[in-house]
């Protein structure tokens, strides 16, 4: 039933009641909700950033590897190397739930591998190719966390932004709104209750004038 | 056929033609010049130097480190085939035998590149045909569209006897690794055989190859070991190349080795030590590091599951070219000096590319001369 439908009687006060505690309960909900999201939108973005500047270090070390590996083996001997992978580096996907919300979970899959997965010859290549081997595991690796950190800061940057919306529509709309209209109607209900007095006081006044 | 005792002409003529080739090859002058220069300088230089026309003719094509590099490798595999136009006799069939090294990096990229699908133009960029395997059959074999039809085409291969034992299924997880760890055996195994079938040189150069598998072998148990997953002795077993100075039990020993006295004992009853001294002594400049300082490095390495340090790698490599040159001095007219500058040709294709790939990541010339072989 919309608010302007609901009628100025004690029925309509009781909904208006039970609509308000309702509203109420839901905003101080969504307000734990939000500061929930906000404490651990803080605790993720922190190991965002950790795990970012792990990123930045690990790729200027595979770009130096990958700098050593060419300058033994030649882009040649790299690319082959490269060539030679047989099993393709992926990952699989997961959620966790917090406050509702599905932050996802990345597990990498065949990114570390032992020299003897990565599909290259051990006599035909140095340790220059496994040190850079080694080290774009690692950045994959990484990769990989961090995308799944800059994911759950998406998804929950999302739910914080809706929630606060809904939270905002309680405080400053639905709420504002419900107290109103349980005035209106109070007030209402005084005044009929007002005017009810009069008319009997009046049909009294009348009653006695014909004794 | 010539007499016991008499040296043949024409091996006169080869040894000779390969010792000039050797000096005609860049100086560590020259390095010290191009060490100064920009990618393009360096491209200029070369392109002036009478031995690298291929520069000429690939500019337009490619540019920079890329350019360098296809070049090097063009000019190394001219230079290769060139040679066994001048080699005669067991020369000749040395180099051939020496060559296949190229054949097969060849083969393994077509066979990759065909079982993944791979555009054949990337993969032709990838080949040196330096061996006894043509460009022409190579690009035939580019042109095939499985692997099965690249085995059949190579039938008439001197190393095929190993495809054909352990290739069974195309594409097959680890198959490519286990045929090109065998190929790389049976090539070790053909060049010792050839060596000990006697020649005027023979002997220092089985001395000198000998060495080489040594140093592959310690090399390649330390890769094996490093890593979270050590793997098992069998993989160990596999991977160690037979023929060495060093018995393959030596490196089981060194393996299951627990304790820094067991592991350095071991190590200090072989070659490896003193000539990782010697590397370290001239790499450092410090006289004073022993064998035994040696043993206690690769300990370490060995108990904290590290790789082998690169620029030790180099400095040995320069040690065992400077021992190759010197034996070709004294064996003026065997194969020593044919091998000594068919080595020192590959090297020098290895230091333009070193020096090409470590400025265009801009490296500073004091990081890139570590990897010069002189």
């Amino acid at each position: 039933m919309a608010s302007s439908d609901i009628k100025p009687t004690r029925s309509g006060l009781m909904i208006v009641k039970r609509r308000m505690a309702l509203a109420e309960r839901v905003h101080r909900l969504l307000s734990m909700k939000l500061d929930g999201m906000m404490l651990e939108l803080i605790k993720i973005t922190d190991q965002a950033a950790s795990e970012r500047r792990i990123l930045e270090e690990k790729y200027a070390r595979a770009r130096e590897m990958a700098a050593i590996a060419t300058m033994m083996e030649g882009a040649t001997g790299v690319l082959l190397a490269a060539l030679s992978v047989e099993a393709v580096p992926t990952y699989t996907t997961d959620y966790k739930n917090v406050f509702g919300v599905r932050l996802p979970e990345l597990e990498p899959l065949m990114v570390k591998k032992a020299l003897i997965e990565r599909g290259y010859g051990i006599l035909a290549t140095s340790a220059a190719i496994d040190d850079a081997a080694d080290a774009y595991e690692d950045l994959l690796s990484q990769i990989i966390a961090t995308a799944e950190r800059d994911g759950m800061i998406i998804r929950l940057l999302d739910e914080i932004e809706g929630t606060r919306r809904r939270v905002n529509a309680l405080e400053f709309k639905v709420i504002p709104e419900l107290a109103e209209l349980r005035r209106f109607i109070e007030s209402h209900r005084e005044e009929m209750e007002r005017q009810d007095i009069v008319r009997l006081r009046r049909i009294k006044k009348i009653k006695e004038r014909r004794r | 056929m010539s007499l016991p005792g008499l040296i043949s002409p024409s091996r006169v003529y080869a040894c000779t033609r390969f010792r000039i080739r050797r000096t005609k090859l860049l100086s560590r002058e020259d390095y010290r010049r191009i060490m100064q220069m920009s990618v393009p300088g360096v491209v200029t230089y070369l392109g002036r130097q009478e031995d690298y026309q291929e520069i000429m003719e690939l500019v337009a094509d490619y540019s920079g480190a890329r350019l360098i590099e296809v070049a090097a490798n063009r000019n190394l595999a001219r230079s290769f085939q060139h040679a066994m136009t001048i080699a005669t006799g067991e020369l000749y069939t040395l180099a051939g035998e020496y060559l296949a090294r190229w054949d097969i990096a060849n083969v393994m990229a077509i066979l990759r590149g065909t079982t993944f699908d791979l555009p054949r133009q990337h993969i032709r960029d990838l080949l040196v045909p330096a061996g006894e395997l043509d460009r022409s059959l190579l690009d035939h074999l580019l042109g095939l569209t499985t692997c099965d039809e690249a085995f059949d085409a190579l039938r008439g291969w001197r190393l095929y006897p190993v495809l054909e034992e352990y290739y069974q299924i195309c594409g097959e997880p680890g198959a490519f690794a286990r045929i090109e760890n065998r190929l790389y055996m049976r090539y070790y195994a053909g060049l010792l055989n050839l060596v000990a079938s006697g020649c005027s040189g023979c002997a220092e150069l089985n001395t000198y190859l000998r060495f080489e598998i040594d140093m592959t072998n310690m090399k390649n148990l330390l890769r094996l070991h490093c890593g979270e997953e050590v793997c098992d002795i069998t993989t160990v077993d596999r991977t160690m190349i037979p023929g060495g100075r060093i018995p393959i039990d030596i490196f089981r020993r060194l393996y299951h080795a627990e304790t820094e006295e067991v592991f350095t004992g071991i190590l200090l009853q072989t070659n490896i030590a003193p000539t990782l001294a010697r590397a370290v002594r001239e790499l450092r400049h410090d006289p004073g590091f022993s064998s035994r300082d040696a043993a206690d490095l690769i300990w370490q390495r060995w108990h904290q599951h590290l790789r082998p340090v690169h620029e030790i790698v180099m400095a040995i490599t320069r040690i065992r070219l400077r021992e190759l040159e010197s034996l070709s001095r004294l064996h003026s007219f065997s194969v020593l000096p044919m091998l000594a500058y068919l080595e020192r040709k590959r090297y020098e294709v290895a230091n333009l590319r070193a020096i090409a790939r470590g400025k265009a990541f801009d490296l500073p010339p004091e990081r890139i001369w570590p990897y010069i072989v002189l």
